[in-house]
């Protein structure tokens, strides 16, 4: 097998990761950002008061920041915050809310952390290993990573459905033996 | 209305077990009980008419001095809370009803290391039975459920937002938005043992109960004793550390804070603006750090001489309340944005609790830190001073810290 020169391996690396890195900030189904904070509220019927707070306690994060600086919201967004406005209707209280999420953050940061680096060493890594041309390289790390985000999306929310669920049950079980004993 | 003449006899008794809620036929005890001494208290006598109003304090002042006048008073104690008293709790609002002030038919008191005990009896009454000798049965309290509240949060947090603009245009200094957190149980909410744990957990505090509306208060609103007075103010709120370390210098940064600075200090001025013109002197020790069980306040003691020592307890406080520690600064801009912006009655919460004697003698706090119990019922409340500087979440989390006091203490595990 012929060997790789040092030089040419470096070239494919940063034109792969390059493809990778346009991909990875522009998911094809959250590509557009058409809202700023007052957009984004009027969008999904919530006060800039609420949404702001929710900023600012780093649990809505922009898509982007604008040139001017101001901070863009897709519609990825707005059905991520139309979610938590759901729990808030079904009468979770917002302190509780924003309790809860503040420990899922801190939960799923690890999972992200350690998911990316998986990705890094098992996908990205073999693929630029193989040092093939530089534009097919970039496809199949670009196609890998496509496939991969919504197939982690999809493993993660239903193991936490499943979990979800299962701890539904238990609870109830425990409350309807609790109302039986009492 | 003509109210029954009272035969009140207060004797002096041997010091006897802790100052603590005992049981008996008439249902849980009123309380007033600060670091060992005040009293519980047992029945109810006499129920002076103070209504609603403006004229509220004065009314049930002069019903109380009136029927002191018809009454054969039996007092050679001469101790604070001794002889005929009344105690009572009023509305935040004036308007709303729900004030009450109630001369009971048996206290237990303890005062400067003496226990005292006082027989209240209207002409004609039966005898009043006396209470169980042994302290309340506390089991332990069923798990709370939430029930909601009177607006959710969010929509409250949204006030807040729209008070910080507000006052930040000018419109006025200061003011507190409260909340209420509604919880029920699947057994009666029980309110002698809620006392007792109250007494246990903030020693230090104004622990109370009148009609349900049970609490702890760190704030004095207005104490007087002859002709002199005192109060202790408190805005300003921080967490406590889970180190000494850290709570140090939690404590070191509400000191150093200049949002929680111009909130006390305006609560201060709204206590020393209405108590310097019926002073002969006014003294400030302040503001330093009070520490309590689950939060840490700025304080300041205020002390003052009465120019006429004749002004009662209820006379200063109509002028008193509601403070900026409660209500707001300018009061009226205050109190018309709470109307307008909080979207609940607030009951007798952040109005004042305590008692009064027949000369105006009395210690009234803010009912703070309390609930209302009904039955399976418990409405909780928190609020928080919005001034310029503050931010609606931070003001969110801030109520939430002090809802979970009661919260512990009605059972809640979570809390």
């Amino acid at each position: 097998m012929e060997s790789v020169p040092a030089h040419r391996a470096r070239r494919d690396l940063a034109a792969a990761d390059a493809a990778l890195a346009e991909v990875v900030t522009s998911p094809p189904d959250d590509l557009d950002a058409p809202y700023d904070l007052d957009g984004l509220a009027a969008a999904v019927g919530a006060t800039r008061a609420l949404l702001e707070a929710v900023a600012r306690s780093g649990l809505l994060l922009p898509h982007h920041i604008d040139a001017a600086g101001i901070p863009r919201y897709s519609a990825a967004d707005a059905a991520a915050v139309e979610a938590g406005l759901t729990l808030l209707d079904a009468g979770l209280p917002l302190d509780e809310l924003l309790e809860l999420a503040r420990r899922t953050d801190v939960a799923i940061a690890t999972v992200a952390e350690a998911a990316v680096e998986a990705f890094l060493r098992f996908v990205r890594d073999p693929v630029v290993g193989a040092a093939l041309d530089d534009p097919a390289t970039a496809e199949r790390l670009v196609t890998a990573y496509e496939r991969m985000l919504p197939a982690t999306e999809r493993l993660v929310a239903h193991h936490l459905r499943r979990r979800l669920v299962a701890e539904a049950v238990a609870r109830i079980a425990d409350t309807a033996d609790g109302t039986a004993a009492g | 209305m003509t109210l029954p003449p009272l035969t009140v006899t207060t004797r002096e008794v041997d010091r006897g077990s802790p100052l603590a809620p005992r049981d008996h036929v008439v249902g849980a005890p009123s309380c007033w009980v600060s670091q060992g001494e005040g009293f519980i208290a047992w029945g109810e006598a006499v129920r002076l008419p103070v209504g609603t109003g403006p004229g509220r304090f004065e009314r049930g002042a002069r019903a109380l001095a009136e029927l002191d006048a018809r009454s054969t008073v039996d007092d050679p104690v001469g101790l604070a809370g001794s002889g005929l008293i009344a105690i009572g709790s009023f509305a935040f609002d004036a308007e709303q009803d729900g004030s009450s002030l109630i001369v009971p038919r048996l206290v237990h008191g303890r005062r400067d290391g003496h226990d005292f005990v006082t027989r209240i009896d209207p002409e004609g009454a039966a005898p009043f039975p006396p209470p169980s000798e042994a302290a309340v049965t506390e089991d332990p309290p069923a798990r709370p459920r939430f029930a909601g509240s009177s607006r959710p949060d969010h929509e409250w947090l949204a006030a807040v937002d729209l008070a910080v603009h507000r006052v930040r245009r000018g419109e006025l200094d200061k003011v507190v938005l409260a909340r209420d957190h509604l919880l029920w149980s699947e057994r009666p909410f029980d309110v002698g043992a809620t006392v007792a744990r109250l007494l246990r957990r903030f020693p230090t505090c104004h622990t109370f109960h009148v009609e349900g509306l049970v609490g702890s208060t760190p704030e004095l609103l207005l104490a007087r004793a002859g002709g002199r007075i005192s109060s202790r103010v408190l805005a300003g709120t921080a967490a406590r550390g889970r180190t000494e370390d850290e709570d140090a210098a939690i404590g070191a940064g509400l000191l150093a804070s200049e949002k929680d600075s111009v909130e006390h200090a305006l609560a201060v001025t709204s206590v020393t603006e209405v108590l310097a013109p019926h002073c002969s002197s006014l003294t400030l020790d302040g503001p330093r750090l009070l520490r309590l069980d689950n939060v840490q306040h700025l304080a300041t003691d205020v002390t003052g001489e009465l120019t006429d020592p004749r002004r009662s307890t209820l006379e200063l406080l109509a002028a008193l309340h509601p403070t900026a520690a409660v209500g707001g600064s300018p009061r009226a801009a205050a109190l018309a944005a709470i109307a307008e912006l909080e979207g609940m009655d607030r009951g007798r919460y952040a109005g004042p609790v305590g008692w009064t004697d027949a000369a105006g003698d009395g210690e009234w706090g803010i009912a703070l830190r309390c609930a209302e119990l009904t039955r399976d019922r418990a409405r909780l409340f928190a609020g928080a001073g919005i001034v310029a500087a503050s931010v609606p979440e931070e003001e969110l989390a801030e109520t939430r810290l002090k809802l979970a006091a009661m919260r512990g203490v009605l059972g809640d595990p979570d809390a």
